[in-house]
Formats: C-alpha cells, structure tokens, sequence
C-alpha cells in the first residue's frame, strides 16, 4: 500500500493523529550529530575540484535542533484525501501446465505475497519466479526446480529479512539489483554443480511497493500489462532474437524458424552468468505476467493482453491462458504468473 | 551439432545411432575400421586401414552418410546430392583440400574415402591452455585460410561456398600446413532441432541463419575463427553475432591494428559490408606486410572519428556571448526570452537570448556559484550567493524584492515548486520559504552543509549534504528516509519514474528508491562525480572527474556507453532532442548523439566549463571560467 500512501500523503498516521501534529516538528533524525565522511574504498585523487567546491568552504557551526516559529497553518498544496479501498493488495494467479504433448513437466513456478498494515509503512512484498527446465532424465525438471528454489532463499534471506529487520537502509547493503542478480548466479553455480547435465531459464520479478525489479536469464519472459497496452519486459537470449535485433530476421520468420528453440543464455551453461536485471515502476491498474515459451510461442502478445485485461480474476485469466495454449496443441509445458496491483 | 550444444532434449541418447561401425569392421574389402574421428548429424567419419598395402600402414579417413530417411525419392535424391558432392570435391585439386580416393555406396548409406590428415584441428589447439599462438603464425594461417577458400570460390561455373568455417574443421598437418576438412557434403538436409538447446555454432554469417550463403559467408567464418584464436573468448560461449563487443587488441595487444580492422570487416553483420570473397580479404591481409597500406589504414580511421552530424566551424556554432567580469560557474536559466545567470563577479545577469544584450544586472555581496530559478507567477528569479542570502529578484525590472538570511553561504541552486522555494545553505539547512514574501516556512537541519540543489517530485524533496548523506523529507519538513553515500553528494538528485538519481564523491552514480530511499543500483566511476545526473531516452548522463560522460541504463544500471574528454567532467549534462549537452574542465562544450554517444560537435571555449547547459528550441546557453556566456547553435 505505501506507494498508495505516496500519492495520498500519509492520511493513517503521520498527520492526524501522529505524536505531532503542528507537522513542522524537526523529527529526530536530525538530532544526530554530524558524521565525518566514512573512509572510501579508493580514494579521489586530488585535484577533482568541484564547481561548488571551489568555492571556500565554511563549515556551519550546526544549530540545536528547534522548533521553528509559526507552528500550526500550513498552507502547502491540498493533498487528495483517497483511501484504498478493502482488498486492494497485491494479488496473483499462477498455473503450470504439461501441455498436450509432453509427459513430464519441467517448468517450475513459485510466488511469494508478503502484504501488511502498521506504523512500519512495509511496502507489499512480492516474488515471483518462473524457471524452464531442459535436459533428458529429468534434469531439465530437476534443474528448473533447484533455481526456483536458490533464488527464492536468496531473496527471502537478502531482501524480505533485511525488510523485517530494517536493515534495507544500511549503506554496506549491496543494491537490490545486485541482491537479484546474485540470486541467479548463485543458483546457476548450484544447478551446474547438481544437475550438471541439465539447464534451466529463469525468470523472475520481486516487486516491492510500486516498484517491480525484474531478473532473467533465457526465454521466459516478463511482460507489463497497463490500460494502454503490452510491453515485453525481458529480451530473450535466443538466436533468433539477436537475428531479429540485427534486422536479419523478421518476428515471422523467426516463429517459423527451425532453431528458434536454440538459447545462447540460461542456467547450467557457464561458471560466469551475465544476469538480465530491469527495474520498472508499477502504475495503478498494472499487471505483471511471467510466463514460459509454452505460452508466448502459441498465444500472441495481443491475446495475452485482451485476456488479462477482461478477465478481473487473476487465476482464470492464468486458467485461460494456458487453455489458449492448449487448444492450440500444447506442445509444450506452459506456466503462466499473473501479478496484479492494486489501483 | 553435438559437441557445441549441451542439451538436446530429442536427441538420441546415444549420437553414433544402431548402425555405427565397429572397429574391424572391413568396407569393400580393402577398409578396416580402426577407429572414430568424429561424428556428424548425418553419420560418422572414421578412420581406417588400406588393405590394398598390406605392407606399410596407410590410413585413409571415411567419411559415412546414413541414409535412414523411410521416403524412397527423398532417399535417391540425398544420394545422388552425396554423389554430386564427391565427384566435385574429387575434381578439385589444392594443397590444403584432402585428396580423394573412392566413393562407394549400400542401400541405406554412402562412403566417401579421402585422404587421412595426421595433425590437428584448430579447436584442440587452441583449447588445450597452451601457449597461444603467434599473431605470425595466425597470421600465416589467415593467409592460407583465404587462399583455399579463395580457391573454392573461384571455382568455375559456381563459386564452392564452404558454410561452415570454424576451428574443428581446420586442421594443421604433421608438416604445419593448413588443411581445410568436413566438406559440407550433407548439411543442406540437416533437419530443424526441435526442443530448447544451449549454445550456437558461433561461427555462422548472419545470412545463413536465412538459408542464405555466398563466399562472404565464408568471410565471415573466416573472422570468426580468427577472433576466437586472437582473443582466446570462444564464440560459442557468447550471445551470437557479438564480435564486435569484445575487441580484439583489449584482451590481445599485440595485434597490430590494422589486422584487427581486417577481421572486424570480415565480421560485419551485412554481407555486402564484408570483403565479397577469401580472395579479397587474402589481398588485404597480404598487404599487411608493406608498411605503407599499414600507415595508409590508420589515416583512414582517423578521420572516421569525424561526428555523425559533421563538425562545424566554432564562428559558425557561436551566435553570441556576453562577458561578465569574472568566472561564469553558475548554470543559466532562460525564461520568455531572456537568460539569468550569476557570476563570480557577485553579479546576477539578465541577458537577452535573440541577441546576447544586456538587460539588466543585480549586485550582491559576493560572488554566486549557484544556479537560478524561476518562479513564474510571481515573477521572480531567485538565486543564493556566498554573502548568505537567498535573492529573489523582479525578472522584469531586475529590482530585489526580497532576501531569506542564513547563516551560511548559499551555494545550493534553489528549486520552486507548491509555491515555495526550497534550498539549501551551507550552515546545514534545509530552508522552504513561501514565494509570496519569502517568509521562512519551515527549515530542516541536516547539521552540515547542503550544496545540491534539493529534487521536488509530487510531496518528497530530496536533497544531497555534504556529508555524504541524502535525505528525502516530505512537505512539511519531516524525513521520510536518510539514505549514506561514503562521501558528500554535491550533485543534484533527480526524480524519474519512482526512481531518484544522484552522484557522490564515492566515485558512483546512485539509483533509490524514491519512495524508501533503498538503493536499487549503484554504478561506479572512477573518480568523485560531483556533475548531477539527467534522464532522457531511458538512460542517465552523468559527467565524472574521471573525465567521462557516462550514459547508464535506466532499467538496469549498466553502462550504454561513455565518451572520454580532455579534462574532468564537473558540468551537468543536458538531454534535449536526442543529443547531451554539457560542458568540459577541458575548456570544451560537446554534444554527442544520446544514442550511441558519438561526438555531435564540440566547441572550444578559453576557460574550463564547470557551468551546466540550459538548451532552449535550437541553442544552447552555457557559461565559461573565461568569463563569458556563450550562445551556440545547438
């Protein structure tokens, strides 16, 4: 909710009814004394002299902290009274399929919700990770499931923790798009250790408060889904994909093209993993939708979109999907997340 | 092709298949199998004893095409293409071709019997972890590369196209010579995979992923083996069609240039931009030796460097500049025609855009390093000087109409916004004052000094101090989040898409969240970056002391690229119309093509520019240590 809050101001507890209500209180975090600059890791050389540096610097002599005059009014810009209304969380739907052809399913799926309501202002929480294992005696379903598995205790561990404890703010934290990354690296050291004549896509999306950081390697893709239409998020590691970027291929081709299933990317290849990572902000009425190639090679990005758009339920509009695909022949494993956010 | 792609869910567990010939096994009487060299997709390639001289061990290599297919037609037709193949491979007749010596065939295969080559091929000799090989004798190789596959498309009436050009297929003979194997008899029916698969072949031309080839097709696989040998990076293991990002000379200097920009012309995506047969790039390799074409060649990518847009003459670029009486660091701002800048002359200066004329100037008591700001209804430029007061000033006649005291320099650029102005000062706070009379609404103390100018996206303000911290309060003055960089944050946030962006003298450029201040991506230069950031065409363009313009990925926070100055880099870029703008310690103002960041033009100036553009229609206004504002055509 708190990127609802964002937009709304703070109606729950900040204004109304918070210890202060003059609202020009100088909070507390400024009562803490000024902190010399940490040591850096390599330190500027001199001569990087600043425009505004140049200038002679007079070191303020730091006043107590204080109340400033005229408490009461303040006439700052009107803020919308507008009040989420009941259910309106993140929600998801998820199904994974066989398909028509296959005996075996080696997609692997997880989602994770984490939504709360306190005077902590937790952003909703989300994860979600779609995996397309390959291999013979089932080490593509082996390999899907262990990456599915090692990015989520990655992420659990490196981000939903660090949320509980409070820990998100600490300036030593690596950043939430190297946590991501690591994820996948790490599961991809594990599946080449374990399974290691099986590979596997990743996909996934960790969505906190309005923001969705979405990391990938392989042709699972993420799209975004808004009122004004459908983006693809991810950019497949695929052959034809690069052919298409190249302007030596068309879409057509390609979907036509006997080495369209051939991926220069994915889990369970190589020692070093050069991860996707793609940060995006999540407007109102946005949804998320992850999927395996078992969807997007039959169902097109506008049926997709028409689907998730009229379907209000986020489990049948999955249900749907992979129905579509199906009927279509189903020749392969599908599995579809679909992510909504509230507005 | 089963040893470049690691899983093939439909591929028979067992590649040799049910009807692999076991050693011992004798053909036509005269061949004894005695061992594999290889397997293909359609059959093996044995090696094995003539027993037509039962005196002295000679080994001849066989070369086996299964003919599985159940289709009767489709069956004759692959054996008589096999056929064909052979009679044409036996008609040709160079040193590094395999001679031919039989060719024979059973009712569901066929065997061609060729010369054995005692040696080894390319890949083995490369991946071993040895000792890589000379640029001579690549050299040597490239050389007789082309003169084999020159030789085959030369052939008459039809070039012979070769396809499939890499490292396994080229051998190097027991007397060091090159030897070219694997014809590609058969590989026009290899039957699509099915299933996802790992892995490329690495080697192939664009075009040929269309069914398409021609002798620059072969080019192609020409510079693909040779990168891969020159570099040790194994094309396979890399996203297809990438040569281009791993150069040659970074990971091997002592490639001369000039075969570095052979083989980087082979490799060009378009066939037509390549050299059009072996024969062609086998003469430009041979005049690698004559000093001269190798001079002859660093002239010419000299001058490729020239902008895309072409450079224009600086008395063409300036359409005025105005000289104030001391340095210009201060960025300006235009408003309705006019220009506002301060100087460190203690001036603020009201310049016309059309012309560069004076309209008028405001006197404070000293010097301004900060830039102004506009607040539009009340018609004031605003703008802090080092004598401790922030100015707001009547943009129409230039007359004061009212000061906010601080207790310290204000070199934060203040910023308008809900009707009040928000700066910072250096005794520590953070003032929000109401534009109407520049009454003191509210002021937050950070406890050292605040230089950047602070970032106002719907109710956060977000501003950088000094000691290295950034602190995001909303409206009313209370913080919403503090997030610590290492070192002070002199450079302005800016607010895109959910996103705040800033540098530090940490050395990076940061990216938070705006609503919780978490960090999302950092990006590190390599030195202090004290320019503040700008957002356009879903990258960030941050200047860094390190001297280089940098342009980051939104989405992801890696680099998109970088253009390198003579000098740090303290100006703030300005994205407009597809170009950046900003200015160089070096005494230069650039543009470059925000794409790819191509130099668009510079202009050169006779003082270090640390002032930041403003770029209004098609001019950019700019200010320089040499005292002047410069209009110039953007």
């Amino acid at each position: 909710m708190d990127f609802l809050r964002r937009i709304l101001g703070r109606p729950d507890n900040s204004t109304a009814v918070g210890p202060s209500n003059d609202g020009i209180q100088i909070t507390q975090d400024s009562a803490e004394p000024a902190r010399p600059p940490e040591p850096v890791i390599e330190p500027p050389v001199n001569g990087a002299v600043a425009a505004n540096e140049a200038a002679p610097t007079v070191v303020a002599d730091v006043p107590p902290p204080k109340k400033v005059e005229m408490a009461g009014t303040r006439p700052l810009p009107p803020i919308e009274p507008m009040v989420p209304g009941p259910g309106q969380r993140l929600h998801f739907g998820q199904l994974s399929d066989v398909g028509m052809a296959r005996t075996n399913n080696q997609d692997a799926v997880l989602s994770i919700v984490a939504s709360s309501s306190s005077n902590d202002d937790l952003p909703d929480f989300g994860l979600f990770v779609v995996a397309d294992g390959m291999g013979g005696h089932h080490d593509g379903e082996k390999a899907s499931a262990l990456a599915t598995r090692i990015v989520s205790e990655h992420v659990i561990e490196q981000i939903f923790m660090a949320m509980l404890t409070q820990r998100m703010n600490d300036p030593d934290r690596p950043t939430i798009t190297d946590v991501l990354r690591e994820a996948v690296q790490h599961a991809n050291d594990i599946v080449s250790d374990r399974v290691p004549d099986g590979g596997t896509t990743v996909t996934s999306a960790v969505i906190l408060g309005d923001l969705a950081y979405v990391v990938h390697v392989g042709d699972s893709r993420a799209y975004l889904v808004t009122p004004e239409g459908i983006e693809q998020l991810t950019r497949d590691h695929s052959l034809v994909q690069r052919l298409i970027e190249l302007d030596q291929l068309t879409p057509e081709e390609a979907a036509e093209h006997p080495q369209r299933n051939v991926l220069y990317r994915a889990l369970g290849q190589s020692e070093n993993l050069d991860v996707d990572a793609i940060t995006r902000r999540l407007g109102p009425h946005a949804r998320l939708l992850l999927c395996s190639d078992g969807l997007w090679n039959l169902v097109t990005e506008e049926t997709i979109r028409t689907v998730v758009q009229e379907c209000l339920d986020p489990q049948e509009a999955c249900k749907r999907l992979v129905d579509l695909a199906n009927e279509r022949g189903g020749p392969d494993n599908v599995t579809v997340i679909l992510v909504q956010v509230p507005g | 092709m089963v040893d470049t792609q690691k899983f093939g869910r439909n591929l028979p567990d067992k590649p040799l298949g049910d009807g692999a010939l076991q050693p011992g096994s004798v053909l036509q009487g005269r061949y004894r199998i005695s061992g594999v060299i290889g397997v293909g997709g359609m059959g093996s390639v044995y090696q094995a004893r003539d027993l037509r001289f039962p005196n002295v061990t000679r080994y001849v290599a066989v070369k086996e095409m299964l003919n599985l297919t159940a289709d009767q037609s489709v069956r004759e037709t692959m054996l008589r293409t096999f056929e064909r193949e052979s009679d044409m491979l036996a008609s040709l007749s160079h040193p590094a071709v395999p001679e031919i010596y039989d060719y024979f065939s059973s009712k569901d295969r066929a065997y061609l019997v060729m010369e054995f080559i005692n040696g080894r091929d390319l890949e083995a000799m490369i991946g071993t972890g040895g000792e890589r090989p000379s640029v001579e004798t690549v050299l040597q190789w490239a050389r007789e590369m082309c003169d084999v596959l020159g030789y085959l498309h030369q052939h008459e009436p039809e070039p012979i196209i070769f396809r499939d050009v890499k490292p396994s297929n080229i051998m190097i003979d027991e007397h060091g010579r090159l030897r070219l194997v694997d014809f590609g008899i058969a590989k026009t029916f290899q039957v699509g995979q099915k299933g996802t698969m790992i892995g490329t072949e690495g080697y192939s031309a664009p075009e040929q992923y269309r069914g398409e080839a021609s002798p620059a097709s072969d080019v192609y696989g020409v510079g693909a083996t040779l990168h891969h040998i020159l570099t040790g990076r194994d094309p396979r293991l890399e996203p297809p069609f990438t040569f281009a990002d791993r150069p040659i000379r970074d990971s091997n200097s002592d490639v001369p240039p000039a075969l570095e920009e052979i083989i980087m012309k082979a490799l060009a995506f378009n066939p037509t931009e390549r050299y059009p047969s072996a024969v062609a790039m086998k003469e430009a390799l041979d005049a690698l030796s004559k000093p001269s074409v190798f001079t002859l060649n660093r002239g010419l990518e000299d001058q490729a460097e020239d902008g895309e847009w072409g450079q224009v003459e600086d008395d063409v670029r300036m359409l005025w500049s105005f000289q104030c009486e001391d340095e210009v660091r201060s960025s300006p701002v235009v408003h309705r025609g006019v220009l506002y800048v301060g100087a460190y002359d203690n001036n603020l200066y009201a310049v016309n855009t059309n012309d560069g004329s004076f309209r008028w100037k405001y006197a404070t008591e000293e010097g301004i390093s900060s830039s102004p700001a506009i607040a539009e209804t009340e018609n004031l430029v605003l703008f802090g000087s080092i004598d401790q007061l922030l100015y707001a000033v009547d943009t129409r006649v230039g007359h004061l109409a009212w000061t906010v005291p601080t207790k310290g320099p204000v070199q934060s650029s203040p910023a308008v916004a809900h009707g009040h102005v928000f700066f910072g000062s250096d005794d520590g706070n953070l003032y929000a004052a109401r534009l109407a009379m520049g009454r003191i609404q509210w002021k937050w103390s950070g406890g050292v000094p605040i230089r950047s100018r602070p970032c106002i996206a719907g109710d956060s303000i977000v501003v950088g101090l000094e000691s290295g911290e950034v602190a995001c309060v909303d409206l009313s003055g209370q913080v919403a989040w503090r997030f610590k960089a290492k070192r002070a944050v002199t450079s302005s946030p800016v607010e895109h898409d959910g996103l705040v962006f800033f540098g530090s003298l940490d050395w990076h450029l940061y990216a938070l969240d705006i609503t919780r201040g978490w960090k999302v991506w950092a990006f590190r230069t390599n030195k202090p970056v004290i320019s503040s950031p700008a957002v356009g065409d879903g990258k960030v363009f941050v200047g860094s002391v390190d001297g280089n313009l940098y342009a980051i990925d939104i989405a992801s926070g890696r680099e998109r690229w970088h253009f390198t100055t003579g000098g740090q880099i303290t100006s703030s870029p300005i994205y407009a119309n597809g170009a950046v703008y900003f200015g160089g310690i070096d005494g230069k103002v650039y543009s470059l093509d925000g794409k790819n960041g191509q130099l668009r033009w510079s202009f050169e100036t006779k003082g270090p520019v640390p002032s930041s553009p403003t770029v209004q229609g098609d001019v950019v206004y700019i200010g320089s240590m040499d005292h002047h504002i410069y209009a110039l055509n953007a």
